[in-house]
């Protein structure tokens, strides 16, 4: 067993699973750290949270209301807001862990504890923004008079299927980043061209055709849907695209972190 | 007892050169690798490969410590890294058993923007502690780094002095199975590095296997019983403290002046009080000595040049590289001699080792006038012996005291 191939998986992801409850302490530190730096260099602290989603709010509301205007069957700017809010937890997520590695090179080549550290710290700090900025959706629901419907006990679930892709990406752009930084840069197009292909603001199904078909396979399409069918609509997400989304997250997971993983001895001689 | 740390014939390769960092670069290499189709072998060296540390064996038990010195380059940092697993040896083994405490780039995880007191707790974590175990220690740290009144200011006010404390203070703190320190106590005043040393040979007591890469000699005599020497080209020297830091520090400065070759340099210690080194119990010095001991250097060498007055100097410096002494026998009244090409010159010169603790090298000048102003052949680092000291007495030179102490109630001195 040991030596199969499965075999060799299964102690490694036992390995990795147990390094982090090892350096849990150091994990929520780092998350410490990047937050009170963040609250002592700025002026607007977590208002930066809440500033940026709210502002694309505003600018989308008045291309999708005025110019032209869509029907979503939500007041639009709850549907945008609830679109863009997991939005900016996810591309903020995927920012931070890309240089996650390369800012903190001190420390990669010179000290020794599990890696993934960084690309999780990065993903939990933009977590408590998610939070914090998700205050501003309970004043929208309550301003456009939006009832809690008993859908949002499936928030945590939603939550995870997101923090598991988010996870996944985060190991292995912080990695790719660390041996070729143009990966940063490549990816900051990706991401501005992925959020007009995901439903953040519009509902991207109504895309159709050919085109439609290859935007379907995007599963942060029906990550976004969910919390909009829990929260908003008071309905279970629709449980195929959801399922499928699921599946990919944990796959990217997995993948993600047992690559990252295997190449964490070459980070500190790649630096 | 089983050795805290295993290093078993470890080999481990470095590439020379920048390595591809972008795309760019990655597309000709991965053509390359495609028109080769195979792996390349980890004991083959690819160009611009090359090995760091070649076939390096050592453990270290519970209690003991293990010195590393050697030239810069010569791989001492990578053996420590390879002990963190922040590397990973190319051939070999390297166990470490425990916890590990690594007193490497004590600052590392500090931020600048963090004060003090946030710093220890973030530093404490990337060291392994747990939140409670900083909190329970967190006064001691403080007063141990003795900057209880900076501690709530950022860490960018700080000198690098006092990073250096702060650092240090926290890994003092942990409480590892195995220490790991790379030069990191030559930072912070006297006073802190006698506290660093004592709190090392604490840990030493304890039971903590020490692995300690220093350039301070003096040091790692200090702390440790046994010694690694790592040259670049050399093979590795594994062996008792004071014949390895012997070895190091002659083989080290030696440099080869065209104009003389060195057939025998050798130190010798005097038989008895009166025996001045040269006398029949005179015995090469293989141990350390004791200060005030009687000391001859003889030297052996042949001129390849023309040395028309030629005198005989004396150098001895301490390992850290403070200079004790430099003499000359013309200064002292001893006539040059004519040294013609091709002739041998058996001088020795005698002294006596006022000097306290420490490892001292021993070199030799030869003079020479013949361009009229004096020019030198300068021998440094010919030999070396190691001064071991029981009395209490701290720093360098031996100055025999004589103390008085008179308690006067009204004397005419005071009035």
């Amino acid at each position: 067993m040991r030596d199969t191939p499965f075999g060799r998986l299964v102690l490694s992801a036992r390995e990795m699973v147990r390094e982090q409850v090892e350096f849990r302490e150091l994990l929520l530190q780092m998350t410490r750290r990047d937050l009170l730096l963040r609250y002592k260099q700025t002026v607007m602290g977590f208002g930066w949270a809440i500033f940026m989603p709210v502002l694309n709010m505003v600018v989308f509301s008045v291309i999708f209301t005025r110019v032209a205007p869509i029907d979503t069957g939500i007041p639009y700017p709850i549907y945008a807001y609830c679109g863009l809010l997991p939005w900016s937890f996810f591309a903020q997520s995927l920012k931070f862990s890309a240089v996650s590695l390369t800012s903190n090179s001190n420390l990669v080549a010179k000290v020794y504890f599990p890696r993934e550290i960084f690309p999780f710290s990065a993903i939990l700090v933009s977590f408590v923004d998610f939070a914090v900025a998700s205050s501003v959706l309970g004043l929208l629901m309550i301003y456009y008079q939006v009832p809690v419907a008993p859908t949002i006990v499936f928030l945590p679930v939603v939550i995870l299927v997101q923090v598991a892709f988010t996870a996944g990406l985060s190991l292995l752009l912080a990695m790719a980043n660390l041996f070729y930084r143009d990966v940063k840069y490549l990816f900051e197009i990706v991401l501005s061209v992925w959020m007009f292909a995901t439903s953040v603001v519009y509902p991207v199904d109504r895309v159709g055709g050919r085109l439609g078909a290859i935007l379907a396979l995007n599963p942060m399409s029906p990550i976004i849907d969910a919390y909009r069918a829990i929260l908003l609509r008071g309905e279970l997400p629709d449980p195929v695209p959801f399922a499928a989304a699921t599946a990919i997250a944990v796959s990217t997971l997995a993948f993600g972190w047992v690559a990252f993983h295997r190449a964490e001895f070459e980070f500190a001689e790649s630096l | 007892m089983r050795p805290a740390i295993v290093f078993d014939r470890v080999w481990k390769k470095f590439r020379r050169g920048e390595r591809h960092d972008s795309l760019r670069d990655l597309i000709p290499s991965i053509a390359r690798r495609w028109i080769r189709r195979r792996k390349p072998a980890p004991e083959r060296l690819e160009d611009q490969e090359f090995w760091a540390l070649s076939n390096v064996s050592f453990d270290v038990g519970p209690g003991q410590a293990l010195g590393i010195v050697g030239p810069n380059g010569a791989g001492k940092s990578t053996v420590l890294k390879l002990l963190t697993r922040i590397l990973k040896p190319t051939r070999g083994r390297c166990e470490v058993r425990g916890r590990v405490g690594a007193l490497i780039e004590l600052a590392a995880g500090f931020h600048p923007d963090l004060t003090g007191r946030e710093n220890i707790f973030l530093q404490g974590a990337i060291m392994g502690m747990r939140r409670a175990e900083i909190a329970r220690k967190f006064s001691e740290i403080v007063e141990f780094s003795g900057l209880a009144d900076f501690i709530d200011t950022q860490v960018k006010r700080y000198s690098s002095g006092m990073n250096a404390r702060l650092g240090f203070s926290i890994a003092a703190h942990l409480d590892p199975d195995v220490l790991l320190i790379d030069e990191v106590l030559a930072v912070g005043d006297l006073g802190f590095q006698q506290r660093c040393h004592e709190r090392l040979a604490g840990f030493r007591r304890a039971g903590i296997a020490i692995a300690f890469v220093s350039h301070n000699l003096q040091a790692v005599a200090q702390l440790c019983d046994r010694a690694l020497l790592l040259t670049p080209g050399a093979g590795p020297r594994l062996g008792e403290v004071h014949d390895v830091l012997s070895a190091y520090a002659s083989g080290a400065t030696a440099t080869g002046d065209p104009r003389v070759r060195v057939h025998d340099a050798r130190l010798f210690a005097g038989g008895g009080e009166d025996d001045d080194g040269r006398g029949p119990g005179a015995r090469p010095i293989v141990r350390p000595v004791k200060p005030g001991t009687p000391v001859t250097l003889r030297l052996d060498v042949e001129a390849s040049a023309d040395l028309p007055r030629c005198g005989l100097g004396l150098l001895v410096s301490r390992s850290d590289g403070l200079l004790v002494f430099d003499g000359a026998s013309t200064v002292d009244g001893v006539r040059p001699v004519e040294l013609r090409r091709g002739e041998r010159l058996r001088c020795s010169v005698s002294f006596r080792a006022n000097v306290l603790r420490g490892t001292y090298l021993v070199g030799a000048l030869l003079f020479d006038s013949f361009h009229g102003g004096w020019d030198a052949v300068r021998l440094p680092g010919l030999a070396s012996f190691v001064v071991s000291e029981t009395t209490r007495r701290g720093g360098c030179v031996e100055l025999q005291p004589t103390y008085d102490l008179q308690v006067g109630a009204e004397d005419g001195a005071r009035a």
